[in-house]
């Protein structure tokens, strides 16, 4: 955890000593950076917070409730009287701690008998077996996670939607990620030389090559994060009410309301993408923007149909 | 006047400590001398380091009392409430939840970890980004708890027994008895509107053979009542290989010489169907059956006039 400079509200400091008592009590003596380091505080804070608490008190303990002191660098405690036990989970925490690691025995690599599998066992005994994940992985996931964690290189045919064909490259992924249903891989792509995002769904055969390039590391994006690059284009739509489900499923940067409709700007990664969507929507849906934009949807509804009027066969 | 934060912590010790619950005039002579005096500013203060305990998840219990001090109120915390239930995790579980929190990436997890011995000091290969609502815990909570949940969704009010919590495709969803419809209902938890409201524990039961995954099919394609329930699909040796590593050799019904095949789809949900066969493009045509067909004609043909 990282520590916060400024004035921390007291709120945030109970918070933490409600924890940090208890753990230190359990250890008797420990060194103040450690400490420190381990509840994301700053050296300074941490003995400001500890010198405070040594001075709480009732009476008749006035000044020996809480046992603490600092000495040469080591915060030390003696016979703890309250504070012995972390204070409960929260709800918010409870969930948090539940669903990660629900979710995390979706994610390749999980061993349904493993270390995980016994810890959610006991938090779900403790806080219900209410919360259920299904995220299923396509077939290449554990093997690009695996690829991932030793830097080996993959042969990918990866079906690039913006050029709608499949194509084979040598990629060297990097960090595996789930965002809003569907995995990803950041990779170095060898024949661009760059570092690409691909839809893990997307690659239909793999097979290493049997080199390995130095680790290198390779944050992944934070939800919405890697939509809101301004190189990419923005169209602006109107949509009719029963269409409100885009501005849940794709990052938009602008929603208003006309009437029962809604007019909404959307970031568009590539063509293909927005012509896809707009099949989707229909006709009740309209590109506003940009011009060149504006008949997409009937002119890629029309290549549609040829196919289906050209067959002889249309039952309509 | 003592900092607020001495004071506070000296506060949940007293109420911690004591034997039987404290009035405020009981806690503010205590505490001598860390309360502002007068009536108005105590009860303020007082009132104020209730809302923030309340806030980080202390537990107080409060009575109203009766016999000499009748009808003032009364307060302590229960141990038992306020102190973490021991999981006896072991060393190699606790880091595996430390991988979990921080592979999912739920703010709320860190501090847990900490709760639970562990650090929030991992890094995963593997990171998802799940969606945080603030409804969640409460539904989580409510339906641990088998507490009746209330809330609006499409601008009316609804009334739950919650089952469970669902993630699925990125979205997540509660699922339970509703009271109004007096059937198994699912609501999207980003669609609740306003805050959720919990009842009374134990007020149902939730029946022995629910299973989520059976109220609640992982294709969408299959959560519909349209009449035809399956389509015929040709797909195009492009694409083929995809489809059929996606749905299975199972759904094949026919290989063609160039590479493309026909497939067997789900179409119960027309919807979810189009959305699935355009993200084919131009690589796919529905064969049979005719009114599936004539559905998707009739879509594009409406958007192709529309030029």
């Amino acid at each position: 955890m990282s520590a916060r400079r400024g004035p921390r509200p007291t709120a945030e400091r109970l918070r933490r000593l409600l924890v940090m008592l208890p753990w230190l009590m359990e250890r008797g003596e420990v060194p103040v950076a450690e400490m420190a380091e381990r509840f994301g505080l700053t050296e300074a804070q941490l003995v400001s917070d500890i010198e405070l608490v040594s001075m709480c008190g009732l009476p008749p303990y006035l000044d020996e409730l809480i046992d603490v002191w600092i000495d040469e660098g080591m915060v030390s405690t003696g016979v703890p009287r309250v504070f012995t036990k972390p204070l409960r989970l929260t709800a918010p925490e409870g969930f948090a701690l539940l669903a990660a690691a629900r979710v995390a025995m979706q994610l390749p690599g999980a061993e349904a008998d493993g270390p995980l599998a016994r810890a959610l066992e006991k938090l779900a005994a403790a806080l219900g077996d209410v919360v259920v994940v299904d995220q299923p992985q396509p077939p290449a996931t554990a093997d690009i996670t695996a690829a991932a964690d030793r830097g080996a290189r993959l042969r990918v045919t990866y079906w690039s939607a913006t050029a709608d064909g499949a194509s084979e490259r040598v990629i060297t992924p990097r960090r595996v990620f789930l965002d809003r249903g569907r995995w990803y891989v950041i990779a170095d792509d060898h024949r661009s030389g760059e570092e690409r995002t691909f839809r893990i769904d997307r690659i239909e055969q793999w097979t290493p090559t049997g080199e390995v390039d130095e680790p290198r590391a390779v944050a992944a994006p934070a939800a919405d994060e890697w939509f809101l690059d301004d190189d990419l284009r923005t169209a602006r739509l109107e949509l009719p009410a029963s269409a409100a489900w885009v501005v849940e499923r794709y990052p938009v940067r602008a929603v208003e309301h006309a009437g029962t409709r809604l007019v909404v700007e959307l970031a568009v990664t590539d063509e293909r993408w927005l012509r896809e969507l707009l099949l989707r929507l229909g006709s009740e849906a309209a590109v506003l923007s940009p011009d060149e934009w504006r008949h997409l949807g009937a002119d890629t509804a029309a290549t549609l149909l040829a196919r289906y009027e050209g067959a002889g066969n249309d039952a309509s | 006047m003592a900092d607020a934060l001495e004071r506070i912590t000296n506060l949940v010790a007293l109420l911690l400590e004591t034997r039987s619950p404290l009035t405020l005039e009981q806690i503010a002579n205590e505490l001598r001398g860390q309360y502002p005096a007068g009536d108005a500013a105590l009860r303020g203060a007082f009132e104020r380091d209730k809302a923030m305990l309340r806030e980080i998840g202390v537990p107080i219990d409060s009575e109203v009392l009766a016999g000499s001090d009748a009808g003032k109120t009364a307060y302590r915390i229960d141990r038992r409430r306020y102190e973490l239930a021991e999981l006896e995790l072991a060393d190699d579980e606790r880091r595996a939840l430390q991988m979990a929190v921080a592979a999912a990436r739920l703010s709320d997890g860190n501090f847990g970890l900490l709760k639970l011995g562990a650090d929030g000091n991992a890094s995963s290969t593997v990171v998802a980004n799940v969606p945080d609502d603030a409804a969640l815990p409460v539904l989580r909570e409510a339906a641990a708890q088998h507490a009746e949940v209330g809330f609006g969704y499409r601008g009316r009010a609804r009334t739950l027994q919650p089952y469970a919590v669902l993630l699925r495709d990125g979205t997540w969803y509660v699922i339970g008895h509703d009271l109004e419809h007096v059937s198994v209902r699912t609501y999207r938890v980003d669609r609740i509107e306003g805050d959720v409201t919990i009842g009374d524990a134990g007020a149902f039961e939730r029946p022995a053979d629910f299973d989520v995954r059976a109220v609640f099919p992982s294709d969408p394609k299959l959560l519909g009542d349209e009449p035809a329930s399956r389509a015929v699909v040709r797909v195009d040796a492009p694409r083929a290989n995809w489809v059929v590593g996606a749905m299975g050799e199972g759904a094949v019904q026919r290989t063609y010489a160039d590479g493309s095949v026909e497939v067997e789809v789900p179409c119960a949900n027309l919807d979810a169907f189009r959305s699935w066969l355009f993200g084919l493009g131009a690589h796919a045509e529905v064969v049979a059956p005719p009114e599936v067909r004539a559905a998707v004609v009739a879509w594009l043909r409406e958007m192709a006039v529309a030029r």
